[in-house]
């Protein structure tokens, strides 16, 4: 579906500001009066805090109020259960421990505030944190998954039986039968490792209390600013409306950003009020690695059933995830993990089991991907396991088994994070991969071009995966969309938007349907005095589900505009149409009215005025979808390894993409691009590190390695399926999480396709040289 | 964080061990201390200033001697702590008379490293760790000569 405006490459309009800095960040607020708040955090990772003496810091010069848990009273409560439980799940267990806002009694990790200096300039906030004595009695650390698990280790929580966090057991089909049909059955352990979001920007949080109006403004960098609203709303006991959450232009979210209940959030509104000044706090690198959150760290017990010719019979994942010291978000992570690790191949017996565990470290919350990379990981590593076993090309194993268009809607059998049955929509998952073959010539490639380069001493190695995202996830968004009686248009919505694009795609989405230019559409996000209704920015929903009630709302203004211009211009309705910028007879385009003065004429006077007055140019939808539309795709990499120094050049990498129906392609290929360098950071630069004492060691971009733009490949190609999910008007499916999704393991699989002759058995999803080295040396071994 | 490594004085076995338990000498012979004072036979306080990469931080702490065995061994602990974080460590430290009227000291520790120490200046530590003990012996190397031929 292509149209004047819609599915057209429009070049972003929120560039011109965001390129030449005119865009207005967090940092930017400025507020006459205004305090800054800094956080005094705990060194140990788990520990009884003896006493904390802030009198000395109370003292400083320029220090307004110093603050620790007993201070805040009956204030100080454990944060609310971001996502529901998982009582649609049969026999599951979820221990809910959520995220408190500053430590009282005990740190559960390095990181956690344990207090809050209020002063008049940042540094001076700053430097009174030193005048803080922190007195805590260190106790052993929880920081090993399957260590944590037994009933023998030490607690993070000291009120529950064991580090429990969740125990969830899925079965659709019988594992164990089918085993015993089986020619081969192969085990493995696999490893997900632990990344940051990483954005450019960090948190930031300012509050102003207005004590006359009796309002309070937050600004805040979240991906969800209306249930940031309610919470505030809700801890402050004012009504809704009294809180107003404003969301300026946001450096990236990826997910961490998506936390209502940080320390930040729950303490900053008591002390803006208590104080009645206005506070800022932004959050510098070394408190956003230490104490926001980040994702992916499980480990999986998997073992996968075959007949000899490759077909498989069954798929068993016992996996270990890692939720920290709290778990807010609930079980979003690993029950996408479950739902993703079988969303591809035709699997008629899966058994899956989640045992989610506390720890002494970072609460663990959705990082680009949440949970999905660590299943498709898990998934097409036991493929490669199976295709190595069986003597059989990896992409053909793959082609065997992958779900063929005529089977969707497919039911899974298992309960996602939405809490209904897995339903995969639609798509073409063998026609990705048959167009990624083509493209990246995969048959010449084992043919020609890899013989030809061992004959040259060169270590050239593909790997082939396919994947799956769930996207456009409910519950619901919504929109309202206006005509200005200048002629331009504006439509606000309630999610909040870091970087996507938004302000172009929804444009688009307008102008497409009320025929005006996409620059004449004023797109409002994050502004809950603009639209108080929706959730947030998360899982591919954006463009899917608040594009879906932009285009609703922008179905019945047209509507509107037809009824208005009919009366007005005296014809009937099928008479008129929608000329750009104005409303014109048909075949008489010099009878015509424009969108201005027919806004103008919709907002009657006295006299012209009827009972059922609905006035404006104006509507108002919402879209709430029955469950997730699945995107998928297939991904392809060549990669050139040195084996002395394990330097790893990636020659090519090419990805076929089906979201669906485009809004534009130019955004479309920009965000799998990003994606995809976050897929090869996941693979080969990125780690987040603790040690055994629940010390954090990557603290820092020196330690955190992020991928440069000369660790991109030297081709990236990207190609596109269009299949169309008939879960909503437009037949959209997201995007914005699936270049990070197989980047990780077709990397590994390339790696140990260039060192077949070490044959390697790699089961890391995160490696590095080092490690690299390590498996070459066990395996000589 | 695992510290072991050897080193032989020029001197009797007594008369190191005697300087090893001088709050003093190790005073002078410690990069960046700021202070070392006895507050009993076993205990000192002490404040050190250290620079580790981007870190330069003061750290106030307590280093106590336990499993006094002399000339021939004893045990040391230290437990700091300032706004870049906290050190707790112990470690053993063996004297071997070689006979020449030289000494072998063998060292072998475990220090656990926390907060800014751990998540910015772990990359670094091992090598400024290894610098001060080098540089520190080195000291303490002068200071026997200079006890040693006083005698």
């Amino acid at each position: 579906m292509t149209g004047k405006y819609f599915g057209q490459p429009i070049k972003r309009l929120e560039d011109k500001h965001l390129l030449s800095g005119r865009a207005k960040f967090i940092d930017d607020i400025e507020i006459p009066g205004m305090l800054h708040a800094a956080f005094l955090r705990s060194d140990y990772a788990h520990a009884i805090i003896k006493k904390i003496d802030v009198s000395e810091a109370r003292k400083h010069p320029g220090v307004v109020a110093v603050y620790t848990a007993e201070d805040f009273g009956d204030y100080w409560k454990p944060g609310p259960l971001q996502v529901p439980p998982p009582t649609a799940i049969k026999g599951s267990q979820f221990n809910a421990r959520t995220l408190v806002p500053i430590a009282k009694g005990k740190v559960r990790f390095s990181g956690e505030p344990v207090a809050i200096v209020i002063a008049e300039s940042r540094y001076i906030a700053e430097d009174a944190l030193e005048d803080i004595i922190f007195d805590a009695e260190p106790l052993p650390a929880v920081i090993d998954l399957e260590k944590a698990w037994e009933d023998t280790s030490v607690k993070v929580h000291d009120d529950l039986p064991s580090n429990l966090a969740a125990l969830v057991k899925q079965e659709a089909g019988n594992y164990e039968e089918a085993k015993k049909q089986a020619d081969v059955v192969v085990s493995r352990k696999l490893y997900a490792d632990r990344v940051a979001g990483a954005a450019m920007e960090n948190r930031g949080f300012v509050v102003n209390w207005d004590e006359r109006n009796q309002e309070m403004v937050v600004w805040a960098t979240t991906q969800a600013p209306l249930p940031l609203r309610i919470a505030i709303a809700g801890k402050m006991n004012l009504i809704e409306n009294q809180v107003r959450v404003i969301t300026p232009f946001i450096g990236g979210g990826f997910g961490p950003k998506i936390m209502t209940s940080q320390a930040d959030d729950v303490l900053l509104p008591w002390i803006s009020m208590k104080l009645n000044k206005p506070i800022k706090w932004l959050e510098d690198r070394r408190e956003n690695f230490l104490a926001t959150t980040s994702e992916r760290d499980q480990v999986h017990y998997c073992e996968i059933a075959l007949k000899k010719d490759g077909t498989i019979l069954g798929f068993k994942d016992v996996f270990y995830h890692n939720t920290g010291a709290y778990d807010p978000y609930g079980m979003t992570v690993p029950l996408n993990t479950q739902t993703h690790t079988v969303s591809n191949y035709r699997i008629p017996n899966f058994y899956t089991e989640i045992r989610m565990v506390f720890t002494n470290e970072m609460v663990v919350t959705p990082v680009r991907g949440a949970g999905r990379p660590e299943g498709v990981f898990v998934m097409e590593r036991m493929m490669d396991a199976a295709a190595k076993e069986l003597k059989m090309d990896p992409a053909e194993i793959r082609m065997k088994n992958l779900l063929k268009p005529e089977e969707f809607p497919l039911k899974t059998g298992i309960i996602g994070q939405d809490f209904v049955e897995g339903v995969l929509d639609s798509g073409d998952y063998k026609g990705n991969l048959v167009k990624l073959l083509e493209m990246v010539e995969y048959e010449k490639f084992r043919k020609e071009i890899q013989p030809q380069a061992r004959k040259e001493g060169k270590h050239l190695g593909i790997g082939v995966v396919a994947f799956t995202e769930g996207t456009a996830v409910g519950p619901y968004e919504g929109a309202r969309v206006t005509i200005g009686n200048n002629g331009k248009v504006s439509v606000a919505t309630g999610i909040s938007t870091q970087g996507q694009g938004h302000f172009t795609v929804f444009a688009q989405i307008v102008a497409e349907q009320l025929n005006v230019k996409v620059e004449d559409v004023k797109v409002i996000t994050g502004d809950t005095n603009h639209f108080h209704w929706g959730a947030g920015t998360f899982a591919s929903r954006g463009a899917t589900i608040a594009g879906t009630a932009i285009h609703n709302a922008s179905v019945l203004v047209r509507q509107k505009i037809f009824a208005t211009a009919s009366k007005f211009l005296g014809v009937p309705e099928d008479q008129v149409e929608l000329c750009e910028g104005s409303v014109c007879v048909k075949g008489k385009p010099e009878i015509s009215i424009s969108l201005g003065e027919l806004a103008g004429k919709a907002n009657p006077m006295r006299g012209a005025v009827e009972a059922d007055v609905k006035p404006g140019l104006e509507a108002t939808a919402y879209f709430a979808p029955p469950h997730g539309a699945t995107g998928s795709g297939a991904c392809a990499i060549i990669v050139d390894v040195d084996p002395e120094t394990l330097k790893i050049k990636i020659d090519r990498l090419v990805l076929v993409h089906d979201c669906g129906t485009v809004i534009n392609p130019l955004l479309l290929e920009g965000q799998i691009q990003g994606a995809i360098s976050m897929g090869i950071g996941n693979a080969f630069y990125e780690k987040i590190v603790y040690d055994e004492n629940g010390q954090l060691l990557t603290a820092s971009f020196m330690d955190y390695l992020m991928p440069q733009a000369t660790d991109m490949p030297n081709k990236m190609e990207i190609g596109h399926l269009h299949t169309s999910s008939p879960l909503n008007p437009l037949g959209m499916k997201g995007v914005g999480e699936a270049g990070a999704i197989p980047t990780p393991p077709a990397f590994v699989q390339a790696v140990e396709d260039a060192l077949i002759e070490y044959n390697l058995d790699i089961a890391d999803s995160n490696l590095n040289p080092s490690m690299i080295f390590e498996y070459m040396h066990r395996s000589k071994k | 964080m695992i510290i072991e490594g050897e080193h032989t004085f020029k001197g009797p076995r007594e008369v190191v061990y005697d300087m090893f338990n001088d709050p003093n000498a190790l005073a002078t012979a410690v990069p960046g201390m700021q202070k070392l004072v006895k507050v009993d036979d076993t205990h000192y306080e002490g404040a050190i200033n250290l620079r580790i990469g981007p870190i330069n931080a003061s750290f106030a702490g307590v280093l106590s001697l336990s499993d006094e065995n002399p000339p021939e061994s004893c045990t040391l602990n230290i437990d700091g702590k300032g706004m870049a974080g906290f050190a707790k460590g112990v470690g053993k430290v063996h004297f071997t008379d070689l006979g020449d009227n030289s000494t072998l000291l063998k060292y072998a520790g475990d220090v656990n490293i926390g907060g800014t120490l751990a998540s910015v200046g772990q990359r670094m530590i091992d090598s400024v760790a290894k610098s001060m003990i080098k540089s520190g012996l080195e000291k303490l190397e002068k200071t026997l000569e200079e006890r040693w031929q006083q005698k």
